[in-house]
């Protein structure tokens, strides 16, 4: 089956499941089962088919199974917000369909990724922008200042600049790739590479590190350090770059922990949510109630104690952060083991694109888009688990959060852009 | 060229494999204890979804029914107070008590059939509903038995000795139910106890009440028979210690029938050494002491010291109810039953039928033996001394016209402050069909202020 008709393909079970999940929560709420319920099923089906078209034409080689993977994610995502807040659902589906015109711009505006690497460095200096702008202008939500209004519509730009960043870093690195590897000083018996060839790179991610830090943005700097760690690495293969970026991640969390409270809050909560359960632990100890009421198999969708009978949902930032939550209650431990192993697909499949990318630009571009994705999927779920800390950040494709998805469709078009080219 | 990037791609699985690996430790292995944790309201709001059988009295009183709010059931008690020593409550913040928690099984519908319906319900969003629990509580008695009461402390137990159907169960203080989470805090600190119910889980002294025990195991073993002759100077010694009757009272010579009927300890002290340690602690043992009551409401132990512990001075004493020997109401109830009923003590019980909504019955208490402690000669011995004690004796206030009642007198002292009053009864005394036990804290003597209230809960109960 040629590449184009696999996609197609995949989609159908994935637009099966969804329609399903939603008729589900619509028979559950109206009591019965009526064609408007099946509707939006088949209304999502038309938007991921023109999707599916647009990419036929626009990035004929690319990758047949993440455009699936990420319909499968972002509708799966919807059916679950439906079922929580049907506003939320339908500012959602807005959101979804600004995402796909994104991600079809996106394929269309960037035909030849030599387009990116020639203009890295605008690129490069409007991440920072973007992150600015947050910083200067952003207004605080849930004790982070990551929100900046538009008119009636917010946005959180730092979604946008942690992509074009990580862009700019890719096409930095092959620039500087030779050098890197190279070794010309050796200070304290180690080797070094020439700091004029490092610096430029050194200070825009410390200057977006500070400036992510100034906002409270725990999960997006650590991603953004996390990722110019892997580029790093897979630019140079030098392990020794990464044994120097942990040490620096130990030192600079040590130094937040000390620093700032609300690390070091989080932090705590983390190590023990049950000294203050109804108060500082409210949220994940409420998680982890969730995923147990959850079990195996689940409660089935719609019949989760998820919300209160106040209106409110039993976990703070449910719909956003904390959606994962939702799912294991409502899908059980299979229903979250899916979802788990479908951003692990989505992580090998990025990274073959890697693997097959003969030259360095598409080869890192792939990796630091794939890491930031894998990355955020990782703290956000380990997060909610109680796995590791949690950082706020959103699900790619399956939170509520209009920056979120529209920043993601961006990198899924980059992604298969860079597949594109390589294939 | 792609070693990094393949380590990157192992990297990233050893992530999710992490997630996997707590995941499947938070949802299945830690579950079961998440689900029990005290902060989790979620088990609790699943059963407020469950539309809980109602909780009905014997004559067909409501003592528990739903109101709906939103999707949650919630409970009123229309009984208010009266009911709620034993009847319990529910409560979103606080749990449950009483009835509503031995028996939520049951109510919120997860026993039996209904716990399989449960499921179908779940699967077609349908409210599940519980089974209704009608007791063997019988208001109108209640009724008598609280008023009676009063204002003071104490509980009055009634029940019917051929059965062992509780007809009425009342303890003071109480609490109002309705209002359970907003005077939660108060009642929990409230010294006069109002949780407690006294009629099960108080253990008093049970003073002279307990000298039935030692006159039938006396006339069960032939220590005595009811014409045995004792001569009283007021006081005696037994192992060194010197036991006085109540009041300081003389009675010269007299049979066993008259140490009974008035009451007198020093003879039951002679009795008791006279049957000894052994003998004694095996019967009151036969009469359910140290052993757990027979029903899933649960209660004290009442206690009796065993028979190694015993020197004659403790010996002397705990043959007139003194010393070492605690008892419940309820206890002191069944002791009573086994005279009213030929020497069988029948399991107590305050469940008479667990019904489905529309009548279907899912379980219905049959009378059972619990205990036999002596012969129906040596009970209708008894009951004949008790009969006595009621026409002349000590416990003349409990006399009613037109029905004999039998009955038993206890003035337990106390440590400090008035006697606890103790009375124990039962009526008609040739067929019996209710017994009662009261206990009033600190009020007095058990003839004064115990056999009034016996004899009004006897008269309710038999309709006079």
């Amino acid at each position: 089956m040629s590449l184009r008709n696999r996609e197609l393909v995949f989609l159908i079970p994935a637009l099966v499941l969804t329609t399903l999940g939603f008729a589900l929560v619509y028979t559950q709420k109206a009591s019965t089962l009526t064609l408007t319920s099946l509707t939006y099923g088949g209304l999502f089906m038309a938007l991921f088919l023109i999707a599916h078209i647009g990419r036929r034409f626009l990035a004929v080689q690319a990758d047949p199974y993440l455009l699936p993977i990420t319909a499968l994610l972002s509708t799966l995502g919807l059916v679950v917000l439906y079922r929580l807040n049907e506003d939320l659902a339908l500012r959602q589906s807005m959101w979804l369909v600004v995402g796909l015109v994104a991600f079809l711009l996106v394929l269309a505006l960037v035909r030849n990724l030599n387009f990116l690497y020639r203009y890295r460095l605008v690129i490069g200096i409007l991440g920072l922008l973007f992150l600015l702008v947050t910083a200067i202008f952003g207004r605080e939500i849930n004790g982070a200042r990551l929100w900046v209004d538009f008119g009636p519509i917010n946005f959180q730009p730092a979604e946008l600049g942690k992509i074009l960043l990580v862009v700019f870093f890719a096409a930095y690195l092959v620039d500087i790739r030779e050098a890197l590897s190279v070794s010309t000083r050796r200070i304290l018996g180690i080797s070094l590479p020439p700091f004029r060839y490092l610096a430029p790179l050194l200070i825009v991610w410390a200057l977006s590190m500070v400036l992510l830090i100034f906002v409270k943005d725990l999960g997006t700097s650590l991603l953004f350090f996390g990722a110019l760690l892997v580029l790093i690495y897979v630019a140079t293969g030098r392990f020794f770059y990464v044994l120097v970026g942990l040490v620096l991640f130990f030192a600079g969390a040590t130094l937040l922990y000390y620093l700032f409270p609300h690390v070091q809050l989080r932090v705590d909560i983390w190590l023990d949510p049950w000294q203050d359960p109804s108060n500082k632990g409210y949220q994940i100890v409420q998680s982890l109630f969730a995923l147990a009421e959850g079990g195996l198999f689940g409660r089935g969708l719609g019949e989760g104690y998820l919300i209160l009978q106040s209106g409110r949902t039993i976990i703070p930032n449910l719909e956003t952060d904390f959606i994962f939550s939702a799912i294991g209650e409502e899908l059980g431990l299979v229903g979250a083991v899916g979802i788990i192993l479908l951003y692990l697909i989505f992580t090998y499949r990025g990274l073959r694109v890697a693997v097959q990318a003969k030259q360095d630009f598409p080869r890192l571009l792939a990796t630091g888009l794939t890491s930031i994705f894998a990355l955020q999927a990782f703290l956000i779920i380990g997060g909610v688990i109680k796995l590791i800390p949690l950082t706020g950040i959103t699900l790619p494709f399956v939170s509520y959060g209009g920056s979120s998805i529209v920043a993601n469709f961006v990198l899924l078009a980059l992604l298969l852009r860079a597949s594109d080219t390589v294939r | 060229m792609s070693k990094p990037l393949r380590r990157l791609y192992w990297f990233f699985a050893l992530l999710f494999l992490a997630l996997l690996v707590q995941l499947t430790y938070v949802q299945v292995f830690a579950a079961p204890k998440l689900q029990t944790n005290p902060s989790n309201t979620r088990a609790i709001a699943a059963e407020m979804e469950v539309d809980r059988g109602s909780i009905v009295s014997a004559d067909g009183t409501e003592l528990a029914v739903n109101r709906k709010d939103g999707k949650y059931y919630l409970r009123d008690y229309p009984a208010g107070d009266l009911t709620s020593p034993w009847l319990g409550y529910n409560s979103l913040r606080y749990g449950r008590a009483g009835i509503e928690r031995v028996y939520n099984e049951e109510l919120s519908g997860k026993s039996g059939l209904l716990g399989i319906t449960s499921y179908w319900d779940q699967l077609m969003n349908r409210t599940h509903v519980g089974a209704d629990v009608v007791l063997t509580v019988d208001m109108k008695v209640q009724r008598a038995a609280a008023e009676a009461l009063g204002e003071r402390k104490g509980a009055v137990v009634a029940l019917d000795p051929r059965s062992g159907a509780i007809l009425a169960m009342v303890s003071y203080p109480r609490y109002d139910p309705n209002e359970i989470d907003a005077v939660w805090s108060e009642i929990n600190n409230d010294p006069g106890t109002p949780l407690v119910n006294r009629a099960v889980q108080g253990r008093y002294p049970p003073g002279s009440v307990f000298k039935m025990v030692v006159a039938a195991a006396a006339l069960e073993n032939g220590t005595v028979t009811r014409d045995t002759t004792f001569t009283d100077t007021g006081s005696v010694k037994a192992g060194g210690f010197e036991v006085n009757n109540y009041d300081d009272r003389v009675y010269g010579e007299h049979d066993f029938a008259k140490a009974f009927s008035s009451s007198i300890n020093t003879t039951f002290a002679k009795v008791g050494v006279a049957l000894g340690a052994e003998t004694l602690a095996r019967y009151a043992l036969d009469f359910g002491f140290n052993t757990e009551l027979p029903w899933k409401m649960g209660g004290a132990v009442s206690l009796f010291p065993s028979a190694g512990e015993m020197d004659k001075a403790h010996l002397g004493q705990v043959s007139y109810g003194q010393g070492e020997v605690l008892a419940s109401p309820l206890a002191i109830a069944l002791v009573t039953s086994a005279m009213a009923n030929d020497g069988l003590i029948m399991k107590p019980h305050l469940v008479s039928r667990v019904l489905t909504r529309d009548g279907g019955v899912i379980d219905e208490a049959t009378p059972d033996v619990w205990l036999r402690p002596v012969s129906s000669d040596t009970a209708r011995i008894v009951s004949e001394l008790m009969v006595q004690t009621v026409k002349s004796g000590t416990g003349t206030a409990a006399a009613l016209e037109g029905v004999q009642v039998a009955g038993k007198t206890g003035t337990a002292e106390v440590a400090d402050g008035e006697p606890h009053a103790w009375f124990a009864a039962f009526a008609p005394a040739d067929y019996p069909e209710v017994v009662v036990a009261v206990v009033v804290e600190n009020a007095g003597t058990g003839g004064g202020v115990a056999a009034p209230i016996a004899r009004q809960v006897i008269a309710a109960a038999l309709g006079l």
